[in-house]
């Protein structure tokens, strides 16, 4: 379980939230803090008090990975292969090891075709595609994507939907602004002015959004 | 006014991109999956890119914006108020048109993605151009900012303006519609008889165009419509 307690920082303050393992979505305005939640759950950010745990561990010294919205923040290296390679070489993995890995993952997400590209040379969408290799090159026990579908076509969204929940990562939390998307998570958390205004299954929590512009639109029109 | 695109092509090692079309005064969506060349043919389009073959006409065309898919490019000045006296604009018309809640001196790399894409769109159609390229325009923008910025894009009745997306919910009304399938630029012509030769057209438009009850257009209010006469 994730368990978040007494979180302050910034504008967002969460009491207490239990996450338990599965695939977990935020969704909420702009400004509402789900890159923050993300961030914090992920220990790219330290909370200014209270606590998130990962099985009891901080996030700092669990297998984690991170996909930003913005690929371009976070990418190392000039050439497609070396960005999915890089979390196991800096591990020094022998390198035959980290071949098969990168292939194989590549493969999954159908970018084999990019990895003898320049990084700067795809387009953006490739660009998380290569992101989200690189994260789940190490087999993460967190995967956390923030947004990283607002960027892909539908198509390549049910391709990428299947490889994350075939990927054995215990705990996938993402943030999302398609409803469809969010739609098939275990957990829904709608964020709201830094705080957690509902959680639950996406049932319970698009009931009471409907209305919003957050209710999914094909729900809206039950076709 | 017109943007006429004659034998355009790209080629980088073995991808490639093939584009005839004339773009004409209105609304033109462009699709393709990731990877296709939307944002190269969007950069060809604004003169930015040199394509490897053919030519870009801007015919009637004297301004002239593109809005890229990441905002942060955008981004020169260190506080809103610089970036926006930057653009020829006061910042607290733009603040109050990207409903931020931030004064002028904060950084603009220091809102959330969400609000940075509002603060960026708030800049850019704070003026009107004979030609507007927004490659996704929709991408960090949540439910509420998507309909918001939909309603604003709906209103443009003068000059060319193409936009250059994957979303797959929330559109504005579009005049054109158009497709990269197989590395070329296919015109699928006006709505709503477009919607139906769409290859790749969103699930719920696809159910709703294969029950027969294809949508006026792609707005929300277009798409319920369409939805509820399946249900009379």
């Amino acid at each position: 379980m994730i368990t978040i307690h007494d979180l302050r920082y910034r504008s967002l303050a969460i009491n207490s939230l239990s996450i338990p393992p599965g695939i977990t979505t935020v969704i909420g305005p702009n400004g509402s803090g789900k890159t923050t939640l993300l961030r914090l759950c992920a220990g790219i950010a330290l909370p200014d008090s209270g606590q998130v745990l990962v099985d009891g561990v901080v996030p700092r010294e669990t297998e984690t990975g991170w996909v930003n919205e913005f690929p371009d923040k976070n990418i190392l290296f000039p050439r497609v292969y070396d960005e999915c390679a890089s979390a196991l070489r800096f591990r020094h993995n022998p390198c035959p090891d980290t071949d098969t890995s990168v292939r194989r993952i590549a493969e999954t997400l159908q970018i084999s075709h990019l990895l003898t590209r320049e990084m700067r040379a795809i387009s953006g969408g490739e660009k998380v595609l290569v992101a989200l290799a690189a994260a789940l090159v190490t087999s993460p026990r967190l995967l956390v994507l923030d947004e990283y579908d607002s960027h892909l076509d539908a198509a390549c969204c049910d391709r990428i939907e299947l490889s994350i929940r075939n990927c054995g990562a215990r705990y996938v939390l993402r943030c999302t602004q398609q409803m469809e998307i969010a739609a098939l998570s275990d957990l829904l958390i709608y964020l709201e002015q830094g705080k957690v205004r509902y959680a639950g299954t996406p049932d319970e929590v698009f009931s009471s959004l409907s209305g919003t512009a957050f209710y999914p639109l094909s729900w809206r029109c039950r076709v | 006014m017109k943007i006429v695109l004659d034998h355009l092509q790209v080629q980088q090692g073995e991808w490639s991109l093939l584009v005839n079309g004339t773009f004409e005064e209105g609304i033109h969506l462009v699709s393709g999956v990731v990877g296709s060349g939307k944002s190269t043919l969007a950069l060809a389009m604004a003169g930015i890119f040199t394509p490897s073959q053919g030519t870009v006409k801007r015919e009637g065309i004297k301004t002239l914006m593109l809005s890229t898919q990441f905002p942060e490019f955008h981004i020169t000045r260190l506080s809103i108020a610089e970036e926006c006296a930057s653009w020829g604009l006061d910042y607290k018309d733009v603040i109050r048109s990207a409903r931020l809640k931030v004064d002028g001196n904060v950084s603009p790399l220091s809102l959330s993605r969400g609000e940075l894409k509002r603060f960026h769109l708030a800049c850019i159609l704070a003026r009107e151009y004979d030609l507007l390229l927004v490659d996704e325009p929709f991408s960090s923008l949540d439910c509420i900012e998507k309909e918001l910025l939909c309603r604003e894009l709906s209103t443009h009745d003068s000059g060319i303006t193409i936009i250059f997306t994957h979303e797959q919910s929330i559109f504005p009304h579009v005049d054109h519609l158009w497709e990269i399938d197989a590395g070329e630029l296919c015109a699928l012509g006006r709505l709503p008889g477009a919607l139906t030769r769409w290859q790749r057209a969103p699930a719920l438009i696809k159910k709703l165009t294969d029950l027969g009850r294809c949508p006026v257009n792609l707005t929300p209010d277009a798409i319920r419509e369409a939805a509820c006469r399946i249900h009379e």
